[in-house]
C-alpha cells in the first residue's frame, strides 16, 4: 500500500514552501522520497530540470538537496563541532566559511562546540540538525517537523532564525504540525491528509481559510 | 609474577589487535564476523609461504599482512554484498551464515593445501632483561607492534576526515547518509583495514609461538569474546577488554593450566555482561 498516492507539488527557487496536516499524512515519507531515501513506485521527481527519483541518497546531498529529520539523527558521541564539520563531507573545502556562517547563525552552538551532541537539549540538538544540514551549503532544504520536542520560546527563536536564511535567498521545504508558524513563514502551503493533498495556496490565504481555521489552528 | 603480568597484556595487545577488527565491521557493518580469525590465519600462513619463498622474514611479514587486506577486500566486494543488501536482523544473519562458510572453506582449503605449513618466526635475540626482568624479545616486539598499530588507529579515527566518517557511521549510518556520505565505499575500507590487523595479529602469533592452519576458530572466539566484553561498538573498550583478558588468561594457564583457561575467559565475558551489559565502556545515547 502505498502512503503517498497522486501528489504533484512544487517548489520555486528562493521560496518557502509549507506542507502541513496530521500526524501519518505521509508527510515524511514525501520528503524522504524526494531526498532520496525512498524509491517512488512511480512517477517522477524533478530538481533543476533533472529526475532525481531513484537516484542514491549521498548523491541527491552532492546535488544540494539536504535532508533535515524530526529525529535529527545526530552523532551523540561526537563533539558538536564534528557533527557540524561532518555536514559539510560533500564540500569540505568550504567547511570553515560554511562554519562561520552556521555558527553566526545560531550563537549558541558556539559555546558549546566541544560538547557531545547527545548530551545537549532537545532544542541545541534541532540547532545542530539544521547546522549541519546548512554545512553542506544546500540549494534547497527540506525540514521535517524542525519544532518537535521543543519549547515554545525555541521554536520562535528557530523560526526567526529560518526567516533570516529564506530573506538570503535559501529555498526551503517545510513541513510541519505547528500551522500558525508554518503558514506565517512560509509562502505557499500544501495541506496533505490520508497522502493525498486536500488543499493548497498561498499560506496568507490558507491562515483565513475556515477549513483550516477549524482543523487545524483550533478556531471555532 | 610480574613477568607473567607482562606476558598477559602483550598477549593480551594481540588479541585487541584481532577483536578491534570485529568491533569495527559489525559497528559499520552490521556483520559479526565469524572468519576473523580465519583473517589471521590468512596473513600469517601467507607470511610463511613467503619466508619459504626465501623474501627477507620483514618484508614477508609486510606482504602477509597485506594479503590478509587483500582477502579482506575481495570477500567485503563478492561475499558480503548479499548481507549489505538486506537490513537489522536479516543482515546481521546472513553475515554470520556467510563468514561462518568463509571459515569453514578457509579452514578446509589451507587444511588441504598447506597440511604442514606452519608460522614461526625466530628473533636473532631471544630475550632481553630491564630492571632485573627479563624480557622475551618476542613479547617487546609484539607489543611494539600492537601499540603502534593502535596509536595509528586512534590518529585516524580522531584526527583525520576519513576517520570522522568511520565513527559517524557506527553512530549513526542514516545520519551519515544525510551528509551525503557513501557508507559502501568506507565499509570496504574498514573491512580491509581490519583484515590486515588481524593479519598483524597472526603474524604476531607466529612470533610468540606458532600458528599453524587450523588457528582460525580458536582465534575467532578469542577475538569474539573480547569484542563482546568490550561492547561490540567501542574501540576503546576492546582494547581495554583485550588487556584485561590477556592478563586473566595468563594467570590462568599459569596457575590452573590451559584447559580451563577458555572456560575461565567465557565466565569473566559472562561475569562482565551481567555487570555491564552493553560492554565495558558502552554508551547508550
Amino acid at each position: 500500500m502505498p502512503v503517498v498516492k497522486g501528489v504533484s507539488l512544487e517548489v520555486q527557487q528562493g521560496e518557502a514552501v509549507a506542507v502541513i496536516g496530521p500526524n501519518g499524512a505521509g508527510k515524511t515519507t514525501l520528503f524522504k522520497a524526494i531526498a532520496g531515501m525512498l524509491k517512488p513506485r512511480s512517477g517522477k521527481i524533478l530538481y533543476q530540470g533533472a529526475r532525481i527519483d531513484g537516484i542514491r541518497h549521498c548523491d541527491t546531498v552532492k546535488r544540494g538537496v539536504v535532508y533535515v529529520p524530526a529525529e535529527r539523527e545526530l552523532f551523540p558521541q561526537m563533539t558538536v563541532l564534528e557533527n557540524l564539520e561532518l555536514g559539510a563531507y560533500t564540500n569540505y573545502k568550504s567547511r570553515r566559511e560554511r562554519l562561520e556562517f552556521v555558527l553566526r547563525l545560531f550563537p549558541r552552538l558556539a559555546e558549546r562546540r566541544e560538547q557531545m551532541a547527545g548530551t545537549l537539549s532537545g532544542g541545541e540538538q534541532q540547532m545542530v540538525a539544521v547546522g549541519r544540514g546548512l554545512m553542506a551549503k544546500p540549494s534547497i532544504l527540506l525540514l521535517d517537523e524542525p519544532s518537535t520536542g521543543l519549547a515554545p520560546l525555541f521554536v520562535s527563536e528557530l523560526y526567526r532564525q529560518l526567516s533570516r536564511l529564506k530573506a538570503e535567498g535559501l529555498t526551503i521545504l517545510l513541513a510541519e504540525q505547528q500551522v500558525p508558524h508554518a503558514l506565517s513563514f512560509s509562502e505557499r502551503a500544501y495541506v496533505l491528509e490520508n497522502g493525498g493533498i486536500r488543499l493548497f495556496g498561498k499560506s496568507a490565504d490558507l491562515l483565513g481559510d475556515p477549513e483550516i481555521q477549524r482543523s487545524y489552528l483550533g478556531m471555532v | 609474577m610480574i613477568a607473567i603480568l607482562v606476558d598477559g597484556i602483550v598477549q593480551g595487545l594481540q588479541l585487541s589487535l584481532m577483536a578491534v577488527g570485529i568491533t569495527l565491521i559489525y559497528g559499520l557493518g552490521g556483520v559479526l564476523n565469524l572468519a576473523h580469525g580465519q583473517f589471521a590465519v590468512v596473513g600469517g600462513i601467507a607470511t610463511a609461504l613467503f619466508v619459504e619463498a626465501g623474501v627477507n622474514p620483514l618484508v614477508a611479514c609486510a606482504l602477509g599482512i597485506l594479503s590478509a587486506g587483500v582477502f579482506g577486500f575481495v570477500v567485503d566486494r563478492t561475499l558480503l554484498l548479499p548481507a549489505y543488501r538486506s537490513a537489522g536482523e536479516e543482515r546481521l544473519l546472513l553475515g554470520l551464515l556467510i563468514t561462518l562458510g568463509l571459515s569453514f572453506v578457509v579452514n578446509g582449503f589451507l587444511d588441504y593445501k598447506y597440511p604442514n605449513i606452519s608460522l614461526t618466526l625466530k628473533l636473532a635475540t631471544p630475550s632481553f632483561s630491564v630492571a632485573g626482568i627479563t624480557v622475551r624479545t618476542a613479547s617487546a616486539v609484539a607489543a611494539a607492534i600492537a601499540i603502534v598499530a593502535f596509536i595509528l588507529l586512534f590518529a585516524f579515527l580522531k584526527g583525520t576526515l576519513l576517520g570522522k566518517v568511520v565513527r559517524s557511521i557506527i553512530q549513526n549510518e542514516v545520519g551519515a547518509g544525510l551528509c551525503g556520505i557513501n557508507p559502501g565505499r568506507i565499509r570496504t575500507l574498514i573491512v580491509t583495514l581490519s583484515a590486515m590487523m588481524a593479519g598483524m595479529g597472526g603474524v604476531v602469533q607466529g612470533l610468540f609461538s606458532s600458528l599453524g592452519t587450523e588457528m582460525g576458530n580458536e582465534l575467532t572466539s578469542f577475538a569474539l569474546i573480547v569484542a563482546v566484553v568490550g561492547g561490540v561498538r567501542s574501540i576503546n573498550g576492546t582494547l581495554a577488554a583485550g588487556v584485561l583478558l590477556g592478563i586473566v588468561n595468563a594467570f590462568a594457564s599459569y596457575y590452573v593450566g590451559a584447559y580451563l583457561t577458555l572456560i575461565i575467559l567465557l565466565g569473566t565475558a559472562v561475569f562482565t555482561i551481567l555487570l555491564r551489559p552493553a560492554g565495558l565502556f558502552a554508551y547508550r545515547t
